[in-house]
């Protein structure tokens, strides 16, 4: 199978920072696969997921998406389009409503569903936010309910790579097993590429791959 | 299509901080709507008057060098103060002028003519001086010197253009020399017709060396009658002497040249009046120079009627200034105030910014929302100056404009004018001794009143200038928003957040 996501070399140091962060990745990622990456806290894995998903540029190396390298493509529609991306600080609009900001990310991604609205309550009902929870505003959120609007969100588009951060942390266990179980079908079923960073064993315990990161490096388990 | 959705629904999310921004904005927007209101009227009424007062050029005769003049003339003591001609040469000369937007002549005379039977003909002729005589029984008599004319000629048509006589159907203004035209009454009681031939007798003036010792010089016309008039004042509206030479139904209109081609130097008898308007008023000093080149004799000051002009309009000049000033200030400060809202605006949304830019939307995008935010706010404001300025520029304009009208009075008062007048060439009463019609002083003698009153409104213009200046404002914003965003890297802000 060849790989959706290739990382050459990659290195990342922060502005103003003393030593890299990242110090030479070569990692890739292929289609209807789940990837774990784990490492201790600070180790650079947020880091590397904000790489991939175009939302930073790599100090040093080359990112691949398919055969093109990052830099030439528009970030701006990459993260758009072609990936979905939960964050480990969830990143919702806090004065828009759940569902409002499930339809805004559509209309950014120029999502072609007709009823975009009907489309984002079931998206979230999946997740298990029902129609009264969807049209609060997401500061009235729980932690756990706002990480699975951030999840609808990363799904919405139907993209090809899906990139969680820590996406369970806020999570019982029966919700997170609902939620691995979505994953678990992206990558399986539908063919998606899924990244998912953790500390949980239960989520490394659906992956295909699991990485370490460690002093800047990548190692598989 | 989304993005202006968006940015309606944060309007409605974010009302507090909107509300305090569109407060800010419709003070600033209220202000210059009843600032540039007023600016803008009074600069109107000031362009007004300066059209009518400023730009009427006047050669007026310096009394003074004249007496000077005299004086050095005379040999034993006795003088006479003479006013030198301008010949209409000159005064076309004059009137060939850049600085000028406008210059009209007018030439009138006295005539006869035997082919015409005069209205009112029994009444008598006139047109001479009067003089006071003693009689042979020892009674003062007035008795009438020289020719009775029985009819002016002129080619003053404004009383076409004013509505007080209309051109017969068929007629036409004469527009050659020696073509003429003629009340429609006159026409009639002379039993002529259009295109007959009328021949019009009139004599010019030598002045003797004292009154009774004048020659005459005869001159004539082959006037062709190219048309009628109808005259629709009455036959001698006003005029105290009622004979056939003041019947207005009696008046033959020529053209200019036809009149003054029969000038000869020295010679009195024909009214030469130029008028001439300056293209505007600060032209002055430059007209002045190029008729003095073309030779206007030092004893004439060339002037506009400029004191009377600035008696009336000081206390608007005043209120233009002062409403022009405030929009200055008003815009500086306003800019500086809403230049800081903008910065502080994105700095609070900048974790908003970071998460639609980590959505994938484009910087522009989120530039466009931000800004049709403002703009939205702007409009809401705009319509709101725009309805309630007018209600409160026209009380503040009538405490404004009292204020200025005291503080010009009292800066003005002990300031004496001297007045302008209309320039005359050529004596019209050599009977008088010399060319009267000089008018020495004129009108800006009269007692001028500062304007009083103000009618502010709002015009299309001072509407589309608001409205340019709310958009400018609004983008400012933008720009700021614009130049904060390029700056953030979505990375940054989410990461700092984290
Ligand atoms: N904006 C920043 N400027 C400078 N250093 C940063 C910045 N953001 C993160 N770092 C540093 O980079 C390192 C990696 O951070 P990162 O967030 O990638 O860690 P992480 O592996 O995701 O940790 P965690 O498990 O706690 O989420 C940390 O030492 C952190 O302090
Ligand atoms: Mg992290």
């Amino acid at each position: 199978m060849t790989s959706i996501l290739t990382l050459n070399n990659v290195t990342y140091q922060y502005e103003g920072t003393k030593s890299a962060v990242l110090k030479g990745i070569n990692v890739s990622f292929e289609p209807a696969k789940v990837y774990t990456i784990i490492g201790k806290s600070g180790a650079g894995k947020s880091t590397l997921l904000s790489l991939i998903s175009g939302l930073g540029v790599a100090t040093g190396g080359e990112i691949l998406c398919g055969e093109t390298d990052l830099k030439q493509l528009d970030r701006d529609n990459y993260r758009a389009q072609s990936i979905g991306v939960v964050f480990q600080g969830y990143n919702l609009l806090t004065n828009a409503t759940a569902v409002q900001n499930i339809v805004l990310s559509m209309n950014i991604s120029k999502s072609t569903e007709k009823d975009k609205k009907g489309y984002a309550y079931a998206l979230l009902n999946r997740l298990g936010i029902d129609r009264e929870t969807a049209d609060r505003k997401i500061l009235k959120l729980s932690g756990g309910e706002q990480q699975r609007v951030g999840i609808a969100r990363a799904l919405s588009h139907n993209p090809e790579i899906l990139i969680a951060d820590e996406p369970t942390g806020n999570l019982d266990k029966e919700t997170e097993a609902d939620i691995l179980h979505i994953f678990e079908n992206l990558a399986h079923e539908e063919g998606k590429c899924v990244i998912i960073v953790t500390h949980s064993k239960n989520v490394t315990s659906i992956a295909d791959t699991v990485y370490r990161i460690s002093g800047g490096l990548i190692n598989t388990m | 299509m989304y993005i202006l959705l968006n940015a309606f629904q944060n309007l409605l999310r974010n009302r507090g901080r909107n509300l305090m921004m569109g407060g800010i904005i419709f003070v600033i927007i209220i202000s210059v709507v009843t600032a540039l209101m007023i600016n803008n009227t009074a600069n109107g009424v000031i362009n007004d008057y300066k059209n009518r007062f400023g730009s009427e050029v006047s050669f007026v005769p310096n009394q003074e060098k004249l007496m000077e003049e005299a004086q050095a003339n005379s040999t034993d003591g006795r003088f006479r103060i003479q006013l030198p001609q301008i010949e209409p040469e000159k005064l076309l000369a004059f009137g060939q002028s850049e600085y000028l937007s406008e210059a009209v002549y007018t030439a009138e005379t006295k005539g006869n003519s035997d082919a015409l039977n005069a209205i009112d003909a029994d009444k008598g002729g006139g047109g001479g001086p009067m003089i006071g005589r003693v009689g042979p029984n020892g009674t003062q008599e007035a008795e009438s010197l020289g020719v009775q004319y029985y009819h002016k000629i002129s080619n003053q048509y404004s009383d076409f253009e004013d509505g007080l006589r209309t051109l017969t159907d068929g007629s036409q203004y004469p527009e050659n020399e020696n073509e003429c035209i003629l009340s429609d009454d006159l026409l009639e009681n002379s039993d002529l017709a259009i295109g007959d031939t009328i021949t019009v007798t009139s004599a010019l003036t030598e002045n003797g060396a004292e009154p009774g010792s004048e020659t005459y010089t005869d001159i004539s016309w082959e006037m062709t009658i190219v048309g009628t008039y109808t005259d629709m004042t009455e036959e001698y509206g006003g005029n105290m002497m009622e004979n056939a030479y003041t019947n207005r139904k009696n008046e033959i209109l020529t053209t200019f040249e036809t009149i003054s081609n029969k000038m000869q130097d020295s010679l009195s008898g024909i009214t030469v009046d130029a008028k001439f308007s300056l293209v505007s008023p600060d032209m002055l000093e430059a007209y002045t120079a190029e008729v003095r080149e073309k030779g206007l004799s030092d004893t004439y000051d060339v002037t506009t009627d400029e004191n009377s002009y600035n008696r009336i309009i000081a206390p608007v000049e005043g209120l233009k200034s002062i409403t022009f000033t405030f929009v200055i200030v008003v815009l500086i400060f306003g800019s500086i105030i809403l230049a800081l809202l903008a910065s502080i605006a994105i700095r609070e949304r900048k974790y908003e910014i970071g998460v639609l830019r980590a959505m994938g939307m484009k910087k522009l995008k989120v530039v466009l929302g931000l800004w049709s935010e403002t703009l939205a706010i702007t409009v809401v404001c705009l319509i709101l100056g725009l309805g309630i300025g007018p209600i409160i520029a026209q009380p503040i304009t009538n405490v404004m404009l009292e204020k200025q009208i005291a503080a010009s009075e009292e800066a003005q008062s002990g300031t004496e004018f001297s007045g302008g007048g209309t320039f005359r060439s050529g004596g019209a009463s050599a009977m008088s001794g010399g060319p009267t019609s000089m008018r020495f002083g004129g009108p800006g003698q009269e007692d001028v009143q500062p304007l009083s009153e103000l009618d502010v409104s709002l015009d299309i213009v001072t509407i589309l200038e608001i409205i340019a200046i709310a958009l400018l404002l609004s983008s400012l914003a933008g720009i700021i928003a614009t130049r904060k965003i390029t700056k953030y890297e979505p990375i940054k802000i989410l990461m700092e957040r984290n």
